[in-house]
């Protein structure tokens, strides 16, 4: 109960060495799957399996094939599958969520969101493999369908920090100034929500990674033996303690793009904020 | 309040928390510049000054809390984590999705835990009623089932203040703890306070209700642009200003008080009105209801075009509820509105673009009113867009006229809503109301928040509104019966009825209604009182 003396500093601000971090980190992975097929060049021809040495600087893989070539062939179909898939969620989310958080018509709030209940009362992967087992689809189809698994979930989360801030009395001053719906959704509601949704979209790019990951083990979207991150840690399992690289590598690039594109959104975030406030 | 005997054993009193030469910078602007401040066990010390004169930044101070990107100097020595504060705002305080009972349980559990397990419930929850009954909150087992959002502003204020004293802090810092608190509450919360500092806690009061001020207060300071201009005991400093600045917060307080002379009334004054001007508004017997329980009954109700009507009652009693049903923010009523005889629609969002300009309403709580992530400039003049279809150029060039006129600065409203203070935000919500051009201006105590001389300016301002503007009808929402007496009908609300209608003179010189009579005779006593 003593009085504590505290000394008091002036407060400087931090650079955005963080952003460069998580650039930096998200960057790698990105970069490797758009540009890899560029220069992965000709395959080669197939040695053994699960090799390590000649020539082949990661080793082969369960075929026998390079394993450094097929690293930068494989990220292409996951990453872009995945942005796309989250990108769409969103798509119909944003629109669903802020509608139904900003009307007073219950019977609108309900015709939107209860038929999303029910989807996300399936399971996701269940409904990817019925859907894939009538339709086959390739990766657009595959988007599609990650998409439509997450959007219950996304417009869940757009309405619920929506409907916070719609309950505001700005909301109410902005009603009573007259403004548009287009102004008073997205311009306040959406920007008060736009941290809880930046939170969401960094764990939702995770979820659709691993269900994109998961889809593609299970053959949904691209051929078991495809080039792709996924399933090469998949396919390779059976090989890791012969010939660690085949696994490692792939699922390394994909931890780097899911918790580096998390750590760009916050420290975005906190750098918005501390410009904000100097 | 304060004898001549405490006033002598106060300067031995254990020193609690000291300021020195605190000074603290946002982008380049000296908020608080050279503040000392010694507050001492069991005594009040108050913070006076006009809104932004850093009386809350140096309040916060003693929390250790600053502006986000402030550049602080100064010692400040404060009782590590046993320092209450009670802001202007208090909902914004209280967790929204937990019942009060939960958020005064968490900070009693910590309290209880030598106990042996059986018996901390339930001294917690003695605890909690304990705390509760120190801050007036009567009735508190049906409260702690409530939720923040369904307690009135002065409910909350009292659910945050027995947060500190269950927090047993030794400092409690008040940020205009009697704004937006009718007359009757502001008496025992005068008599609270001073049974808390009795208790040998420190208060530090930041005000500019001066009736408060000099029942309560010790100490006073005087801020003026983040300097303290004067301080000394309160007694000299209320009898003694030794700076004009002093003086002339007392001269606007007092002025303020004789409401007989005032403007407003003087051209609405001969009762029968040689021809009694149509009704703009009128609003048939109205219940409204949160949910299942009624909160307002009013019979008919008629505004006529160029009156000021002042609804006034206790915290709690209904008022905001009427103002938000006539602007159409509160659609759960049956009352039947008439704007120039044309039904209006109940909600405001069926309500076309001449209908919403007609009917403006300026919000209690201006910080929350505004959109954060805008300068506050822009805000205002959306209205002129919106409502008055005026070129986004021209209608800025109003908004800052009229945010001048209200005494804000170009640069000032330029920025974004956290770099205002409560009182600069209060002003610049009324401006955006204005640009409408409104027909009916309802505003739900709109100068609770201000320091004497800005709430007479926003008063006398409104007063040259009405007398300008032959179109314009005032609603007054306000606790404060110095307010009220400037409109020209009283309507007195009382647990959702209304309990009294009719001319202010007649209201409030002979008061048919028990009610209105306790009301009035406690606002009359506190000003004699202190100027004997």
């Amino acid at each position: 109960m003593t009085p504590a003396a505290l000394e008091l500093k002036s407060r400087t601000e931090k650079g955005g060495s963080g952003l460069v971090r998580a650039a930096l980190i998200v960057g790698v992975p990105l970069l490797l799957a758009l540009l890899g097929p560029l220069f992965a060049g000709e395959p080669g021809p197939r040695t053994a399996s699960f090799g390590l040495g000649g020539g082949h600087w990661f080793g082969t893989d369960f075929v026998g094939r390079d394993v450094g070539r097929q690293v930068l062939l494989g990220g292409r179909s996951v990453v872009l599958v995945a942005l796309a898939a989250t990108a769409l969620a969103y798509l119909v989310a944003l629109p669903v969520g802020l509608i139904s958080a900003l009307t007073r018509r219950t019977w609108l709030e309900e015709l939107l969101m209860r038929p999303l209940d029910v989807l996300l009362a399936v399971p996701s992967l269940l409904m990817i493999l019925l859907v894939a087992a009538v339709l086959t689809p390739g990766p657009v189809g595959l988007a599609f369908l990650v998409a439509l698994v997450n959007i219950p979930d996304a417009a869940r989360i757009v309405r619920a920090a929506g409907a916070e801030a719609a309950a505001r009395p700005a909301v109410e001053a902005l009603r009573l100034q007259g403004e548009t719906w287009w102004r008073t959704a997205v311009g306040y509601v959406g920007r008060s929500a736009t941290r809880t949704l930046a939170a969401d979209a960094g764990v939702r790019l995770t979820g659709v990674l691993y269900l994109v990951a998961t889809a593609a083990f299970l053959g949904v979207g691209v051929e078991p033996d495809a080039a792709d991150w996924a399933v090469m840690v998949d396919r390779n399992r059976t090989g890791l303690f012969v010939q660690p690289w085949a696994v490692v590598v792939p699922a390394l690039l994909i931890v780097a793009l899911t918790m580096g594109g998390n750590l760009l959104v916050d420290s975005a975030l906190a750098h918005r904020k501390k410009r904000r406030h100097t | 309040m304060n004898t001549a005997t405490e006033t002598e054993t106060d300067t031995h009193a254990e020193l609690v928390a000291e300021i020195e030469g605190l000074r603290v910078e946002i982008d380049g602007r000296a908020v608080v510049d050279g503040v000392h401040l010694r507050v001492r066990a069991g005594t009040v010390t108050a913070l006076i000054g006009s809104s932004g004169s850093g009386k809350t930044t140096t309040g916060l101070a003693l929390l250790g809390e600053y502006p986000a990107g402030a550049r602080v100097t100064g010692r400040v020595r404060a009782p590590d984590g046993l320092v209450g504060y009670v802001p202007q705002h208090p909902g914004a305080a209280l967790n929204p999705a937990r019942r009060i009972g939960a958020l005064l349980r968490d900070i009693a559990r910590t309290q209880v835990r030598h106990l042996p397990r059986r018996e901390r419930a339930r001294t917690a929850h003695e605890r909690v009623l304990r705390s509760l009954a120190l801050a007036q909150l009567p009735d508190s087992e049906a409260l702690l089932r409530r939720y923040p959002h369904q307690l009135s502003g002065g409910q909350q204020q009292r659910v945050v203040l027995a947060q500190a004293l269950l927090l047993g802090a030794r400092v409690i810092v008040a940020d205009e703890p009697t704004t937006g608190q009718d007359a009757l509450t502001k008496q025992r919360i005068v008599e609270r306070f001073t049974a808390v500092a009795r208790e040998g806690i420190a208060l530090v009061l930041l005000s500019h209700d001066l009736d408060v001020v000099h029942a309560l207060a010790d100490e006073v300071l005087v801020l003026r642009a983040g300097r303290v201009v004067e301080s000394g005991p309160a007694a000299r400093v209320a009898s003694a200003p030794r700076h004009p600045w002093t003086a002339e917060l007392l001269a606007a307080d007092s002025a303020l008080g004789r409401t007989e002379s005032h403007t407003m009334q003087a051209d609405a004054e001969p009762e029968p009105h040689p021809h009694r001007p149509a009704p703009v508004l009128t609003s048939g017997p109205l219940t409204a209801r949160h949910g299942r329980t009624t909160v307002l009954r009013v019979p008919e109700l008629a505004l006529r075009t160029g009156e000021s009507l002042a609804v006034v009652g206790r915290s709690g009693s209904g008022k905001t509820t009427l103002a938000r049903c006539l602007a159409g923010l509160h659609r759960d009523h049956d009352g039947l509105l008439l704007l120039d005889g044309t039904p209006l629609p109940r909600s405001l969002r069926d309500r076309d673009r001449d209908q919403l300009a007609a009917v403006q309403y300026v919000f209690q709580d201006a910080r929350a009113a505004f959109d954060e992530h805008r300068p506050v400039l822009d805000q205002v003049a959306r209205t002129a867009v919106r409502l008055r279809g005026l070129a986004p150029a021209e209608a800025a060039a109003e908004a800052l006229a009229t945010l001048t006129g209200l005494g804000l600065t170009g640069d000032t409203v330029r920025r974004r809503p956290d770099r205002l203070s409560g009182g600069e935000l209060q002003r610049a919500a009324l401006a955006r109301a204005l640009l409408a051009r409104p027909r009916v201006l309802i505003c739900d105590e709109s100068t609770s928040g201000l320091d004497p001389v800005t709430r007479r300016g926003i008063l006398d301002r409104l007063a040259a509104l009405l007398r300008d503007r032959h179109d314009l009808s005032l609603v007054l929402i306000t606790h404060d019966l110095d307010t009220a007496a400037l409109a020209d009908r009283i309507a007195v609300l009382d647990a959702g009825e209304l309990v009294e209608e009719g001319p202010t003179r007649t209201v409030l010189e002979t008061p048919r209604h028990p009610f209105t009579a306790a009301l009035l005779g406690r606002t009359r006593r506190a000003p004699s009182g202190r100027t004997a």
